[in-house]
């Protein structure tokens, strides 16, 4: 599958390359279209510049897919920083997620044209995709007159944009399925900020984590902050087994190193009050090696291996989110002087006492966090930023067309608790139908059952998965286990909701009852169980 | 439209009327998960290996065996009752993914005497029994924010909670140890913030409180334990931990002779339990114990008696001790709430029949249980006693004085309660 997939991307690299070489140069043109079959590909760019790709297979049947893909850093990362470095900035169209073959040969077999837009700008952008969408949409439609349906979907940040679609425009569309979707931009990086804010305060204050300078300055500063931010996490990793504390500690955390806190409880703890999930790629918190371990690795130890994989894995998307975002907004966007972390982790304390060591230790640390502490300042943001950033686009969470949700359990950068949130806002929505339709009984006396517009399939984990080698350590270079990392699904899965789109749109109703429940298991991994149920992000925690 | 519906009201009719045939055919037959016409399934998740699973692991034998022979006598209302059991090993995140499997792929009707508070509490937040519907019946935890019924809607509790625990631990020091130097050993979590809140409403002053973190309990620590104790130079040591905390602080202290006067906790306070790892009989000797249920030495009495012979013949060789007399009177308290659902059997028809009846269940306790349609706190109280030469637990003076309470600021009272006679060869009627 990969080879597959690193095909499809050349080819779509391969389409850029012939934008720049043939496209007309004035945005908005007419679409350049190769004229092949059985497959044809066009080519252009919207009014606000975006460059978009369409492929229409010869048996179009008048649904196209319009796919938007999730956050790419808006500013090229220097090589030389972890993970990250060496990233360039890119606009390239992706009409379907990461280029899957397997997604376009199923649309194409069933008639279905794909589209999607590289978007103007890259970063935090529903409010000018949504606008470049609706306009890509009316592109299409005039080129290929015979369009009927138009389903979207989209990830992680595509999430957003899809719903966001899905809600300004239902008239445009008849199906919508945001995939690991991100939450709206303040619960988002008020995530993030809680995760940087903990690593600083305790790890290492020199750490900006966020409030950044304007323009060039800042993203320099974001540099600085990403180096940081991976060594801290390599010294903790590196520690993890003795409690160790980084040599860069705060003040505040040499204090708590001295009485005894061991580091790996402090990091479990700042990714606890962040909403960071404790399942990770290779840590199920469940398992452990033969031996004396056993029992003492999922109970003290896994746990915070899982904060560190996954808190890793969202540290670079944090810094960059919250650069981009504060320079949209014009300045700082994070605030805590009012987040009371001991309600946080109310819920989590007792489920992960002995990986935080204890209520005692427990406490100490939240007293280490409390604003009562000078020596853990909390930060306070700029209020015409923050309003700036609400005045982001915002979805509410109606649903207004045949909508299929689908997100890891274990999604460290799109927590579950976003979807769980749809799910629930929309179960009142429903019920808000259903009693409408028992009041227009009253006069009408004929009932309609209000028809659910909503499917949830969750990517789960195995019941068990961390791996050891021999001498009793975790194996950390097995693939990801399923439901774990940021969009991780498989090419069946994403047929899956391919499938289910044409469907929504051929019929007008989401699919359900034993066909579902078959096409589900088949995909593999996944659950619709209507009784599986997420915390909301943490944000939700102290503002509801 | 209108005649689309009339036509759809025929229709329904016609499938009311076939299904009031069927059900005039099968009186039986319910429609709810894990229910058919010859058998009712409930899953069990608790540790059955590790270092937290002493003791505890004889549990679901115990039930089984009450199980095995109720279904032997024709069941409840005709329906044979299955127990799957899973080893959650005293890991909250793994009991998470057994409870999953328990509802998901096994589809059970009801959770039955998870035990832990962590992991119940784990389970609660992350399986969601409540938002689901499933019965979680009979928890093993004395955690008091178990009885919170708007947070735990379908959970019961039936051991005495924590608070009330420490809080008759309380009046029994004032009475006999006044002006004594007390010290406290509790695990660090909320099964131990339960046994502070107890003894803070019972007045207890200590001269040493020393926490454990839950999983860290073993000989190295509990050395260290009684080096702060002896400094603290306290005459009582409470302890109020897991059996596994229990073991070791006793066993340390018989090796460095350290020989305070011992209060055990009832979660840890298990003799069998505590000298299958080797500590001395003779260490537990006029140590003070608490217990909701009789002694189980004492085959006088009748369900003792009744439960001690079928768990013989059931787990031949196996010695009958706390864990195994809670585990049948569990089993034989859900066959009760079962057969008092009735033969439609479904989840909500039986934690109705606990609400309306659970109270008056009869059950081996020799202290009132609250169920009631406002409450689902089970057993309330305990008696005092002392652990004999040969280590058992017996009623101080021969007799059984039982005193009852609540989990918050109620007074503790000598119990009046008269326990229900067995009902005829322990089945439910």
């Amino acid at each position: 599958m990969k080879k597959v997939r690193i095909l499809s991307l050349l080819s779509v690299a391969a389409l850029a390359t012939t934008v720049l070489v043939t496209a007309p140069t004035v945005a908005a043109a007419a679409p350049l279209c190769d004229g092949k079959s059985p497959i044809q590909t066009c080519v252009g760019a919207t009014s606000d510049g975006a460059p978009y790709a369409m492929q229409v297979p010869a048996n179009f049947n008048g649904t196209v897919a319009l796919y938007s893909h999730g956050y790419r850093f808006n500013v090229d990362i220097p090589a030389g920083i972890p993970l990250v470095g060496g990233y360039k900035v890119t606009n390239t169209p992706e009409p379907v997620p990461g280029g899957d073959a397997e997604v376009a040969k199923y649309f194409f077999s069933q008639g279905v044209a794909i589209l999607g837009s590289g978007f103007a700008r890259q970063g935090w952008n529903p409010d000018s995709a949504i606008k470049t969408n609706v306009e890509l949409i009316d592109t299409f439609k005039k080129q290929f007159p015979k369009t009927t349906k138009v389903v979207a979907w989209g990830s992680s940040l595509g999430g957003v944009i899809t719903q966001g679609l899905a809600e300004k425009h239902p008239e445009l569309i008849s199906a919508a399925a945001p995939l690991c979707m991100a939450d709206n931009v303040q619960p988002q990086l008020q995530g993030a900020g809680d995760f940087l804010w903990g690593v600083k305060v305790l790890f290492d204050p020199t750490i900006k984590a966020g409030n950044y300078s304007a323009g060039a300055a800042g993203v320099a500063e974001s540099y600085a902050d990403l180096i940081k931010v991976f060594t801290v996490m390599g010294k903790l990793q590196a520690a993890l087994a003795t409690g160790a504390w980084p040599d860069t500690s705060s003040a505040t955390g040499k204090a708590l190193a001295a009485a005894g806190v061991p580091s790996r409880s402090a990091l479990l703890l700042i990714g606890l009050m962040a909403g960071i999930p404790t399942q990770s790629a290779h840590f199920d918190s469940i398992s452990g090696p033969d031996g004396a371990l056993k029992l003492t690795f999922p109970l003290a130890l896994s746990p915070a291996l899982a904060i560190l994989e996954n808190g890793t894995e969202a540290a670079a998307l944090a810094v960059m989110a919250t650069q981009d975002v504060e320079n949209q907004a014009g300045g700082a966007i994070f605030d805590n002087t009012q987040t009371d972390y001991s309600a946080r982790i109310e819920g989590e304390r007792v489920i992960y006492n002995a990986a935080l060591s204890g209520n005692t230790v427990i406490d100490a640390l939240l007293g280490a966090l409390s604003p009562a502490n000078p020596g853990a300042p909390r930060a306070v943001a700029n209020p015409a930023a923050v309003a700036k950033m609400k005045a982001l686009h915002t979805n509410t969470g109606k649903i207004n067309v045949p909508t299929i949700l689908m997100v890891g359990v274990a999604d460290p950068i799109t927590p579950a608790g976003a979807s769980q949130r749809l799910v629930d806002l929309y179960a009142e929505q429903y019920a808000e139908e259903k009693a409408a339709a028992r009041k227009a009984y009253q006069t009408t006396r004929d009932y309609k059952n209000p028809v659910n517009n909503l499917l949830m399939i969750w990517n789960t984990t195995p019941e068990s998965y961390t791996k050891f080698n021999a001498a009793g350590s975790p194996i950390t270079t097995a693939p990801a286990a399923p439901g774990t990392r940021h969009c991780n699904f498989t090419s069946a899965q994403l047929v899956l909701i391919a499938k289910s789109l044409v469907q929504a749109s051929n019929t007008g109703k989401l699919p359900s009852g034993g066909a579902l429940y078959t096409a589900v298991r088949k995909a593999g991994n996944l659950s619709i169980d209507k009784g599986i149920n997420f915390p909301w992000m943490k944000f939700y925690t102290d503002n509801q | 439209m209108k005649a689309l519906n009339r036509r759809k009201l025929i229709t329904a009719s016609a499938v009311l009327a076939m299904l009031g045939l069927v059900a005039t055919a099968i009186p039986a037959q319910a429609r709810e998960v894990g229910v058919t016409s010859t058998q009712i399934k409930l899953g069990m998740t608790l540790p059955m290996t590790g270092t937290a699973s002493l003791g505890y692991n004889k549990i679901p034998g115990a039930a089984k065996a009450y199980f095995d022979y109720l279904n032997a006598n024709g069941g409840v209302n005709g329906r044979k009752v299955t127990l799957i059991v899973e080893d959650d090993r005293y890991v909250p995140t793994e009991a998470v993914a057994k409870t999953n499997k328990l509802i998901l792929r096994d589809k059970v009707m009801a959770l039955l005497a998870p035990l832990g508070t962590a992991n119940v509490k784990a389970v609660a937040s992350s399986v969601n029994p409540a938002r689901r519907g499933v019965p979680v019946l009979f928890v093993n935890t004395g955690f008091s924010g178990f009885a919170d019924i708007k947070k735990y809607k379908t959970t019961y509790t039936v051991l005495p909670s924590y608070v009330m625990e420490a809080k008759i631990m309380g009046e029994y020091i004032k009475e006999n140890f006044a002006g004594k130097k007390i010290g406290l050993l509790y695990q660090d979590d909320d099964f131990g913030t339960d046994a502070l809140a107890g003894f803070k409403s019972a007045g207890t002053n200590f001269a040493i409180k020393v926490p454990y973190a839950s999983g860290s309990q073993n000989a190295a620590a509990a050395a260290g334990w009684i080096t702060k104790f002896k400094a603290a130079e306290v005459d009582v040591v409470i302890l109020f931990g897991v059996s596994s905390a229990t073991s070791a602080m006793l066993g340390v202290a018989a090796q460095l002779k350290y020989a305070p006067q011992w209060m055990l906790g009832s979660v840890g306070g298990d003799a069998t339990t505590i000298k299958l790892t080797g500590v001395p009989a003779g260490v537990l000797y006029n140590a003070i114990g608490f217990s909701p249920v009789p002694a189980t030495t004492d085959m006088k009495d009748e369900y003792v008696k009744f439960f001690s012979d079928i768990y013989a013949k059931a787990v031949p060789g196996s010695p009958f001790d706390l864990n195994v007399l809670l585990g049948m009177n569990t089993a034989f308290m859900t066959a009760q709430a079962l057969k008092a659902a009735g033969p439609r059997l479904t989840r909500k028809s039986l934690m109705a029949a606990i609400d309306s009846k659970g109270a008056t269940f009869a059950n081996s306790a020799l202290v009132p249980a609250g169920y009631s349609k406002t409450s689902h706190v089970g057993l309330t109280g305990y008696w005092v006693g002392k652990y004999s030469p040969t280590g058992d637990l017996s009623p101080i003076g021969g007799t059984y004085v039982t005193y009852t309470t609540d989990s918050g600021s109620g007074p503790v009272v000598k119990s009046t309660y008269k326990r229900p006679a067995m009902p005829a060869k322990g089945l439910p009627n």
